[in-house]
């Protein structure tokens, strides 16, 4: 249509952004924070990676992040496959329920933890009418799975939706014509078919649950830190520059790390 | 009768995880108490009041949707050329360019904010505003660049040679061949990312100044210090708005096809 100059002309602005917005703030800030220069960051992500307060943070991190994965296909799985399977009426209307928590932010999303978890809270009174005390549910690791599995389950259930709603059902009912039993067709057909959505679902959760803020700042606080919480309170609290850039690069590699990983794992082609 | 009684009964466990919070915060927002809790303390709208007469939540919300509205122009300024140039330009090396636009979104939005602070805020000296729609820009960019491509890698390039051929120039041709054909999928993009811009919290959340902070991070900021409902009112005034754009969003394009990607 255009001329081979034009079309690189279109493209210049964009990259212009990207480079200045971007690329450099990014690059620099993970290099050497205005206050430091290279040697610091690495000594400190040197810190970071020997202190034994701090090893438990990552570990947190990769612990929560794998946890909440594993409890948003467990649950996200099932509802993507009863949507597949439903009348296109109902189908539509489900789908949209599960995805319409997407537009509300994270503090909405997040704040009936608050009132459900916390010491005087719903579940608290249950527990104390029962005669089981007041256990502390808000401020641990199992708030913070609770109020991530909540935030990331619309993104497991869309993406094992994707693969699951090309599969045709007749493959299912083929199984089970053959005389496979209705959790078997479900093992060897269903399940193997839908392995591409799913892997998309999980490596989206597991970055999303790595660098997600609001949700862990709020139902787990300062008594249980994870990367992300510790790079804000390393910057809003303790000011410490080169330090929260060594955060950053901790965080920033664990996620590519496993979208490369996930990359590799996923068939060439399959959809994203 | 349930055919599938385990599959049923996981896919409701996952209904209540996503939506009961939401359910809570109704309850607690129309609460006559001034404590979080859950059933309500009687019914009233004092919350509503209170949030409405909270001077930061106005001027945040102001501060969101400019934000919103300009990095979204911008996106879209930016992005749909690019598209253009991407799908259309048959260019060395376009597999490499596309991942280059798609790439902000592999680096944690809480690192993107706290290299704009740094580098853009304190280093340049900028605005918080600035910083936050370079940021906002930044962040929508890829939304744009691959949904309102989505449409265009689905249409025929042959209507645009048809077009050349009938004697149209390249300008003519893009804006009356290859825009409309880009229609829904620049609609798509332009309401996710104004969602998505309106939602944000870890890249918004360190580019704040005097009087300057995003409607999220201030209603974050406040629930870290005071436990009384006035957040829950914000919330549920959020999801009111969240509603009507959806609904609207069906109308338009359809609700699942522009959020559900």
């Amino acid at each position: 249509m255009f001329r081979r100059s034009a079309m690189v002309a279109l493209l210049v602005p964009g990259l212009a952004v990207l480079a200045f917005g971007f690329l450099y703030p990014v690059a620099a800030t993970l290099a050497a924070p205005p206050d430091g220069d290279p040697a610091t960051v690495a000594r400190e992500t040197a810190a970071l990676l020997s202190d034994p307060y701090l090893l438990p943070v990552i570990a947190r991190t990769i612990r929560v992040a794998v946890v909440t994965t594993a409890a948003c296909l467990l649950l996200g799985f099932p509802v993507a496959y009863l949507i597949s399977r439903a009348p296109a009426r109902w189908a539509g209307r489900l789908l949209a329920l599960a995805i319409f928590p997407l537009m509300l932010n994270t503090v909405v999303r997040t704040y009936g933890w608050l009132v459900l978890l916390g010491s005087n809270g719903l579940i608290s009174d249950v527990s104390a009418a029962l005669g089981l005390g007041r256990p502390q549910l808000l401020y641990t690791e199992t708030a913070i799975n609770l109020g991530l599995v909540q935030l990331f389950l619309p993104i497991m259930i869309l993406s094992c939706y994707s693969s699951l709603s090309q599969q045709d059902p007749r493959l299912e009912e083929a199984a089970r014509g053959l005389g496979a039993s209705p959790g078997r067709a479900f093992r060897q057909v269903v399940l193997p078919l839908a392995m591409p959505g799913a892997l998309v679902g999980c490596t989206l959760v597991f970055a999303g649950a790595v660098t997600a803020f609001t949700t862990p700042q709020l139902l787990g606080g300062a008594r249980e830190r994870i990367l992300s919480t510790l790079l804000y309170s390393r910057v809003n609290v303790s000011l410490d520059w080169p330090a929260a850039s060594a955060v950053a690069l901790v965080m920033t590699v664990l996620v590519l790390a496993v979208s490369v990983l996930s990359g590799r794992l996923t068939p060439k082609g399959s959809a994203q | 009768m349930i055919r599938r009684p385990f599959l049923t009964l996981l896919a409701a466990v996952a209904f209540t995880i996503m939506l009961g919070p939401v359910v809570i915060l109704l309850g607690v927002a129309f609460t006559a108490g001034s404590t979080l809790t859950f059933p309500p303390e009687g019914l009233s709208l004092r919350w509503f009041g209170a949030a409405l007469a909270y001077q930061p939540f106005l001027d945040s919300f102001r501060t969101s949707v400019v934000v919103a509205l300009t990095s979204t122009l911008f996106a879209l300024a930016l992005g749909i050329p690019a598209a253009v140039a991407l799908h259309r330009g048959s260019l060395p090396g376009r597999r490499v360019l596309e991942n280059l636009f798609l790439s902000p979104v592999i680096v944690p939005e809480l690192v993107l904010g706290l290299a704009l602070f740094q580098q853009i805020m304190v280093g340049l000296h900028s605005t918080a505003t600035a910083a936050l729609v370079l940021g906002h820009t930044v962040l929508l960019l890829p939304y744009a660049v691959r949904v309102a491509g989505a449409s265009l890698a689905l249409a025929d390039p042959r209507l645009e040679e048809a077009a050349r051929g009938l004697g149209a120039g390249p300008v003519r041709t893009f804006f009356s061949v290859t825009l409309p054909v880009m229609r829904p999928g620049i609609l798509s993009a332009a309401i996710l990312a104004f969602v998505t811009s309106l939602n944000n919290v870890p890249l918004s959340l360190l580019l704040t100044g005097p009087g300057v902070a995003t409607l999220p991070v201030e209603m974050l900021n406040y629930v870290q210090s005071s436990f009384d409902p006035v957040v829950a009112a914000v919330s549920v005034l959020l999801l009111a708005g969240s509603v009507a754009v959806a609904l609207v969003t069906e109308r338009l394009v359809g609700f699942t096809k522009v959020f559900g990607r």
